[in-house]
């Protein structure tokens, strides 16, 4: 398997951002969206969301999975909640318009509880969007210098970038083992046993490749400290600047924040917005 | 000698034990080294060398616990009031494995490192880089990820990295262990340059012929933490033994020269001398081969590394592939033991097409020895660790301890103390290395194969190894692959040249030496013992080693002098 | 001239940052990211599966302090989400939440200190008490889940806390004690 970072959004609109742009749009945007229940502004957020998605131009075919993984997911995620909270929306203080019961669970479905759950799986989704670009649009060599400046210290600024510099030769190395338990006639992805069985039946995997990594660790750290890493102020060769664009979408993140932030205190949108549609075909 | 403040380097009475070690790894060693000068460091494993180079570089006393004896002055201070920081100015380091010593995803945030940390501003990094990229001719690497960079080009930018601080004096751990013999004398080439322009190069290096191509000025031969010799190369040619350092042959054939004159009479003579034969152990015509190769392709993922691959491997055996850093040798024999799947073609083993096999079925014919021992190395004792394989494939528990203690035997790992009960982890470089043969041994397989048996080993553990393994009954066939030309063409029945994913050359050493030019394009070198063999033994049926041939050759001139 | 050297190995330095942390910090990362991938379902459960990766951001933090801990698990969970189709950041509490286990787990030694210095039994021991006790509390932070995803407090509770605290604590329990057993006498060894 290559576990290479994919930077499949490279060179698309969004790519060419200063990669704080993204890092602070997302938070920016997070903020905003767990703000917001009325179902007709988190619409307005999703469609915000699936444009600043869509800038990132990252091919469908690369993602789809990803995706289909993502949405299968949230509307479990979604479906469990109301289940479990037996129908009940949370702050909602009205009465509820009920479709129906579930059987034996007893769980009413009303138009309260179908918007609640319509909104939420909403409200992810949108959060998804924003994130997506983070991961696949922003340079891997980026992530350091963004982190440092946007105030994370030198020393874990660089952990980070270590961290990518890392990510593929220890997927090889695990491999190796792996490959090395098999000729050996151990196969961890065989099921049989017990739990604990099988939990034990991974560390001929687990073992060696955690501790390879931390005796190999030395020399690696012994070249950074010949190197004169950690000892004091250190300049990053990678450069940012945030261009006038740059500044625009942050602007407008923001904007964005304080406005729904505002409107939060002195209109309805932090509760939920159930369609009259619902309620009409609910007592029918 | 006491240290002058013009020395660039000076080591007065330098020693150090390790914390927990109960002798020092390093006693009493003085020297000094001056701007422009090359010092080769050499001597038998573990006998010092890289404990020498902390002392240099300050992580001892800087990183490492013990006990430190004299000092180390670099430009006049001593390093023990250095920071590692100010240090990092005039000595620069490039350890052994380059796989671990780089820190940057990428080829230039790897290049940038050191002086991003010295707070170098952003043009004159840029700057070096460009002149560092002129240097080294490796500017066809730039924006690479080093993470997809063969072995020996990462070592290459492992060492830009070095020169991008510029430092007065190069300190380089075996830069050459994992090189194929073209990339390793680009190497050497940079740190000539290095010397040319005025900065100093201390190097540690077990392949001395090759280093030698460096023209170093003086040699250092350490033995058990000692300095046994100290002075001008031709010395050193004279007193190293050579069978502890792989030398030039001239060199090995001046010392046999000189020893027999001093001896009164040869106690060998050249008929005597067994000369391994080759073509004892030729194929049954009736068996079918071990392997076979039929058009195989195979690779990565997307990434296809081999590239139509036929050849056949024969029940008894000893083939040897060689070829250049990232040619797909390694790839080969994961494929045959089923590690990777195949795109095209089809492997046979015994005449069994292994589509239908299974891995741990291939590992009862199969002793396969990854490159790297450690990494299946799990358990908490070398008893559960050699238990483990027969486990898995249903083996008697009533005789493992016997299989076991069989294994431990023959890697000759049975006379360490306690050792069963040892954590495997815990034991030495080399000895993992003889473990992970006595864990393919215990599966009783019947053919060996040898990922890089001699990587980082020095010369007399390499080739008893390689003898030892040779004697092993049960085992019938031994494939191979290494860089050590030498190793090679000394031990192996057949040789397989591999370049770019295809087999380029098959047959036995004595042809596929013929072809230089092919030789050359994959990467190998003519060494001296190919040309020694070729002008002192054209008959002799196979490449007969170093020190064999040099006795022939003096044992042949007592005899033209006797008549 | 005879001199012991012994450069900073003393535990008044948890907080310090040096270049070990870092490069153990990014290492750990990477390791419980891709190790994610081995899931090992829990019988009679749909989405309830253990995770043999996560004994490791106990044993960075217990074995190498908090902040190695931390970002074991920050960074670790956000690259195992990634890995998996997630998004790296889709679930940055989780991550958040996974970092504070690493963070508690490496606190051990204001807690667990008389275990620490025992033998090598008692060492493992004591990892697995740390294990135990930075999942039950680490956890605690995914009730922000309220906030952000709108879940009820018993939601969090029955679907996410119990099922993701059980299964990993059974694995703390078990993962953690075996690496400390093989790790301590490899770590005297190298002895710095
Ligand atoms: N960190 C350490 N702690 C304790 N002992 C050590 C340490 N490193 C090396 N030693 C011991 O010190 C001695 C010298 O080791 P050193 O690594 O300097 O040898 P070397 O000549 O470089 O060997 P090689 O050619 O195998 O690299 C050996 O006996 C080794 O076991
Ligand atoms: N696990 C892997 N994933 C992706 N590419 C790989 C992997 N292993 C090897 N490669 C690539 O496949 C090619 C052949 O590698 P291989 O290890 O077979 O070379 P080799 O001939 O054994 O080299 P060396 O002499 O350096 O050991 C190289 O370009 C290498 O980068
Ligand atoms: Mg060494
Ligand atoms: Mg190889």
């Amino acid at each position: 398997m290559n576990f290479a970072p994919r930077y499949l959004g490279r060179g698309s609109w969004l790519a060419r951002r200063d990669p704080r742009v993204l890092i602070v749009s997302l938070f920016l945007f997070v903020f905003t969206v767990v703000q917001i229940w009325d179902a007709r502004v988190v619409l307005l957020l999703d469609l915000v969301a699936l444009v600043y998605y869509r800038s990132a131009a990252i091919p469908w075919a690369g993602v789809r999975r990803q995706w289909a993984f993502v949405v299968l997911f949230l509307t479990l995620l979604v479906l469990i909640n109301t289940l479990i909270t037996g129908g009940v929306v949370p702050n909602y203080t009205g009465d509820y318009d009920v479709f129906f019961t579930l059987p034996i669970l007893g769980t009413p479905i009303s138009a309260q509880s179908l918007t609640y759950a319509g909104t939420q799986l909403m409200r992810f989704m949108a959060m998804t969007a924003m994130g997506f670009p983070v991961a696949y649009a922003v340079a891997p060599d980026a992530f350091g210098i963004a982190f440092r400046r946007l105030g994370v210290p030198d020393k874990f600024a660089f952990a980070i970038d270590l961290t990518f510099r890392f990510l593929p030769s220890l997927a090889n190395d695990m491999q190796t083992t792996a490959d090395a338990q098999r000729v050996r006639g151990h196969d961890w992805q065989e099921a049989k046993g017990g739990l604990i069985t099988r939990l034990r039946n991974t560390t001929p995997v687990v073992v060696p490749s955690v501790i390879n990594a931390l005796v190999g660790a030395e020399d690696t750290i012994d070249a950074m400290d010949l190197r004169g890493f950690g000892t004091g102020r250190r300049t990053w060769l990678k450069h940012l600047v945030y261009d006038r664009t740059d500044k625009l979408v942050i602007g407008f993140f923001l904007v964005q924040f304080l406005l729904l932030t505002y409107l939060g205190f002195v209109t309805d949108i932090s509760q939920i917005w159930v369609p009259q549609l619902l309620i009409d075909l609910a007592n029918r | 000698m006491t240290g002058r403040p013009t020395d660039l380097l000076a080591l007065e009475g330098f020693g150090f034990t390790y914390r927990r070690a109960s002798r020092p790894a390093v006693r009493d060693i003085t020297l000094t080294v001056q701007a422009g000068e090359v010092l080769l460091v050499a001597g038998p494993s573990g006998c010092g060398k890289s404990t020498l180079i902390r002392g240099i570089n300050g992580l001892i006393p800087h990183a490492y616990s013990g006990t430190r004896e004299g000092e180390v002055r670099v430009e006049g201070r001593a390093v023990a009031d250095l920071r590692l920081r100010d240090l990092a100015d005039v000595v620069g380091t490039a350890l052994q494995d380059p796989a671990r010593q780089i820190v940057g995803a990428t080829v230039e945030a790897e290049l940038a490192f050191g002086p991003e940390n010295l707070a170098v501003p952003r043009e004159d990094m840029r700057e070096r880089i460009r002149d560092v990229f002129a240097r080294t001719d490796i500017g066809h690497l730039a924006g690479r990820e080093t993470a997809n960079l063969s072995g020996g080009e990462r070592q290459l930018v492992a060492v830009g990295g070095i020169l991008m601080m510029r430092p007065r004096l190069y300190v380089v751990d075996e830069p050459l262990a994992n090189l194929d013999p073209a990339t390793a004398a680009q190497l050497l080439a940079i740190l000539r340059r290095m010397a040319d322009e005025g900065s100093a190069v201390v190097i540690v290096e077990h392949r001395v012929e090759e280093a030698l191509g460096l023209r170093p000025d003086r040699v250092l031969y350490m033995d058990h933490g000692e300095a046994r010799y100290l002075g001008p190369v031709e010395g050193f040619l004279d007193i190293a033994d050579p069978a502890l350092v792989k030398l030039p042959f001239d060199a090995v054939l001046a010392q046999a020269r000189r020893r027999a004159e001093a001896a009164v009479a040869i106690p060998i003579s050249s008929a005597a001398i067994p000369i391994p034969s080759a073509t004892s152990r030729a194929i049954p015509a009736d068996r079918p081969p071990r392997v076979a190769f039929e058009d195989i392709r195979a690779g990565y993922g997307e990434r296809e590394v081999l590239h139509g691959v036929s050849a056949r491997l024969g029940v008894t055996e000893t083939v040897a592939l060689l070829g250049p850093n990232g040619s797909g040798k390694t790839t080969l024999f994961k494929a045959a033991m089923k590690l990777i799947p195949l795109m095209s073609g089809s492997i046979a083993v015994d005449g069994d097409d292994t589509a239908e096999r299974r891995v741990a079925e291939l590992a009862r014919t199969f002793g396969y020895v990854f490159q790297s021992p450690s990494a299946m190395l799990f358990a908490r004792t070398v008893r559960e660790e050699l238990a483990f394989g027969p486990t898995n494939l249903g083996a008697d528990p009533a005789e493992l301890d016997e299989v076991i203690a069989e294994a431990l035997v023959r890697v000759g790992l049975d006379a360490e103390e306690g050792i069963l009960e040892r954590p495997p982890m815990t034991l030495s470089f080399g000895q993992q290395k003889r473990l992970a043969i006595a864990i393919a041994l215990a599966m009783r397989p019947r053919t060996l194969i040898l990922d890089e048996p001699s990587a980082g080993q020095d010369h007399a553990n390499a080739t008893r190894f390689m003898d030892q393994v040779r004697s092993i009954d049960g085992i019938e066939s031994l494939y191979l692959v290494t860089h050590d030309v030498d190793l090679a063409l000394t031990h192996a029945d057949r040789i397989l040249l591999f370049r770019e994913g295809r087999v380029v050359a098959d047959g036995p050493p004595t042809e596929v030496v013929r072809d230089l030019e092919l030789w050359r394009a994959c990467n190998l070198r003519e060494t001296s013992l190919m040309q020694a063999n070729a002008r002192w033994a054209p008959t002799a049926g196979g490449f007969v080693d170093a020190e064999r041939l040099a006795a022939m050759v003096v044992g042949r001139r007592e005899e033209r002098e006797l008549a | 001239m005879t001199a012991m050297v012994s450069p900073g190995n003393s535990r008044s330095t948890m907080w310090e940052v040096t270049s070990r942390v870092v490069v153990y910090s990014a290492i750990g990362a990477v390791l419980y990211g891709l190790l994610l991938v081995i899931q090992l379902p829990l019988p009679g459960t749909q989405n309830v599966s253990l995770r043999p990766a996560f004994g490791l951001v106990s044993f960075f933090g217990y074995a190498f302090g908090p902040i190695v801990g931390f970002f074991t698990g920050l960074v670790g969970n956000a690259i195992g989400d990634q890995l998996s189709g997630w998004g790296a950041l889709t679930s940055w509490n989780w991550s958040l939440a996974n970092g504070f286990v690493g963070l508690i787990a490496g606190l051990a030694p204001l807690y667990l200190a008389r275990l620490m210095d025992g033998t090598i039994a008692q060492k493992a021991l004591g990892g697995a008490i740390a294990g135990i006790v930075a999942t039950l509390v680490g956890f605690l932070f995914i009730w922000t889940d309220m906030l952000i995803g709108g879940m009820d407090f018993n939601s969090v509770l029955i679907t996410e806390y119990i099922p993701v605290v059980v299964g990993n604590v059974i694995v703390s329990a078990i993962v953690v004690p075996i690496l400390v057993f093989i790790w301590a006498p490899i770590q005297e060894r190298m002895g710095r």
